[in-house]
């Protein structure tokens, strides 16, 4: 009997062998994942400047002899935990910026209380942000900052921006912002306003459990969690591919419950009424038109973004009123875009090179 | 090396990434649908409610247990936390203090690098 073209029938024994030892290595490893914690996340060296409820301001130590002149106020989505861009040394955003030379700040959030379920949009906007840059002002004796906003931190960065269109505002960075509502469409449909009363809901439950969000996340891609157990599974005995992937599971499960009002005014406002888009969203009763934006801005969008897909991104740049402004198109998803091995080559040095001319 | 169309590993590991995308392809398709908005919102809705109740019954069944309710432990950690931002606040004062009075700096504390640096274009540097 011949062969199959393609199978080389020396190889086999080596095959064998390799798999008989993986397996051996499988059933090992297994039993260390089980009984290990993950590896620690979120560890260069930080002061906390400030703790307010769900707020949190973080100033990370400088590592480097000298640093640009114009400190940086990182806007961490609500939804989740800020140590995705700080994950462990030499995979964390965070420390990359350290090196080259920024000063950096982050506005990280933690879970509301029950009793802060009345925060409203403009406590985040008006309040949180403005708040912290004050903050980060006196702390680096700079007056021009500038914010980098991840998902919807970009949104929250976007609603400071224009209303503060004077400043402090100096360069604007956002990570997978989305801006028309309408074509986020699998969260058009959980939120379709014939069915889903969030009025409801939020009179229930007060804050919005992070159960519910996570499983929002995860039905957008339903068979993703258990394909990546399979591939487990399979690469159980790859000391680094398991530590990916427990840091990228730790950080995707971690995920943050939403103030109730905050969460009704993004349905409402732009899940329904995609006020963002039609230039007809009021934060406090103050006109919130990003045309009034003029500072440089650079926009990073994922190819292959199942959360935040490019037709939900791709007006931001059109409708921004900056004169210096750019998208970058990278390859990757949602949170590959900003951390791992295809970050680390695609954004963080297209970043550092828009933003170290800007920062002086 | 073994040629990947006939490495039982590389099919199996081939399949499994094929299914999910396959699978998740579909679903996408399904959630598009307004009636599984209408029956994920009519059981959230309802899951939601029964939350609340059951909340409520287990807060009662604490009290009766004399232990501590969930809204006791929640207002504790919130004494805590409270107490934390304060102690926060307070070191941040100090340390605004300590770098106003002219004071030798605190040795836990490094000294600020100058914010002079410049951009490798500004230095004749490549990027």
């Amino acid at each position: 009997m011949n062969a199959p073209a393609g199978l080389d029938l020396a190889s086999i024994p080596e095959r064998i062998q390799s798999e008989v030892q993986r397996a051996i290595q499988r059933s090992i490893k297994g039993v260390e994942y089980i009984a290990s914690s993950g590896p620690a996340l979120g560890s260069t060296p930080k002061d906390i400047l400030a703790v307010r409820g769900t707020m949190n301001l973080y100033h990370y130590r400088p590592i480097a002899d000298e640093i640009y002149r114009v400190p940086i106020l990182i806007v961490m989505a609500t939804t989740n935990r800020g140590y995705i861009l700080d994950m462990v040394p030499g995979q964390s955003f965070i420390e990359f910026l350290l090196k080259r030379g920024y000063d950096v700040y982050m506005l990280d959030w933690s879970a509301p209380k029950p009793e802060e379920k009345s925060l409203r949009m403009e406590d985040y906007v008006l309040d949180f942000i403005p708040d912290c840059v004050r903050r980060v002002q006196r702390d680096s004796g700079e007056t021009d900052i500038s914010v980098i906003g991840y998902c919807f931190g970009g949104v929250l960065s976007l609603l400071y921006g224009s209303i503060f269109a004077d400043g402090p505002m100096k360069n604007l960075i956002c990570f997978t912002t989305p801006i028309d509502f309408r074509e986020m469409k699998l969260f058009q449909n959980f939120s379709d306003k014939r069915y889903f009363d969030v009025d409801r809901l939020i009179d229930s439950v007060g804050n919005v459990p992070p159960e519910m969000i996570l499983s929002s996340f995860e039905m957008l891609r339903p068979a993703s969690r258990a394909a990546s157990q399979v591939q487990l599974w399979e690469n159980i005995w790859n000391d680094e591919y398991v530590k990916s992937y427990r840091m990228f599971d730790r950080w995707a499960t971690d995920t943050l419950p939403l103030a109730g009002e905050y969460f009704r005014a993004i349905t409402k406002d732009l899940m329904w009424d995609n006020k963002l888009y039609n230039d007809t969203m009021l934060v406090g009763g103050r006109k919130a038109d990003i045309s009034k934006i003029k500072v440089p801005i650079l926009h990073a969008v994922a190819e292959h973004d199942h959360i935040v897909p490019y037709d939900a991104a791709k007006h931001l740049i059109q409708k921004i009123g900056s004169a210096d402004k750019e998208e970058v198109i990278l390859k990757g998803g949602h949170v590959s875009l900003v951390a791992g091995a295809n970050a680390i080559k695609r954004l963080w040095p297209k970043l550092d090179s828009w933003l170290c001319e800007r920062s002086v | 090396m073994a040629d990947k169309s006939t490495d039982p590993a590389a099919i199996w590991q081939n399949m499994v990434g094929e299914m999910e995308k396959g699978f998740n392809s579909f679903a996408s398709q399904a959630l598009a649908s307004p009636e599984f908005s209408k029956l994920v919102n009519q059981v959230g809705g309802a899951s939601a409610g029964a939350q609340k109740q059951f909340g409520e019954l287990m807060e009662k069944y604490l009290v009766s247990m004399n232990l501590p309710s969930r809204a006791q432990m929640i207002s504790m950690a919130e004494r805590l936390q409270s107490i934390e931002g304060q102690l926060n606040e307070v070191k941040a004062l100090l340390y605004e203090l300590h770098n106003s009075s002219g004071m030798p700096p605190d040795r836990s504390v490094a000294p600020r690098p100058p914010r002079t640096k410049q951009p490798p274009s500004a230095r004749g540097e490549q990027k």
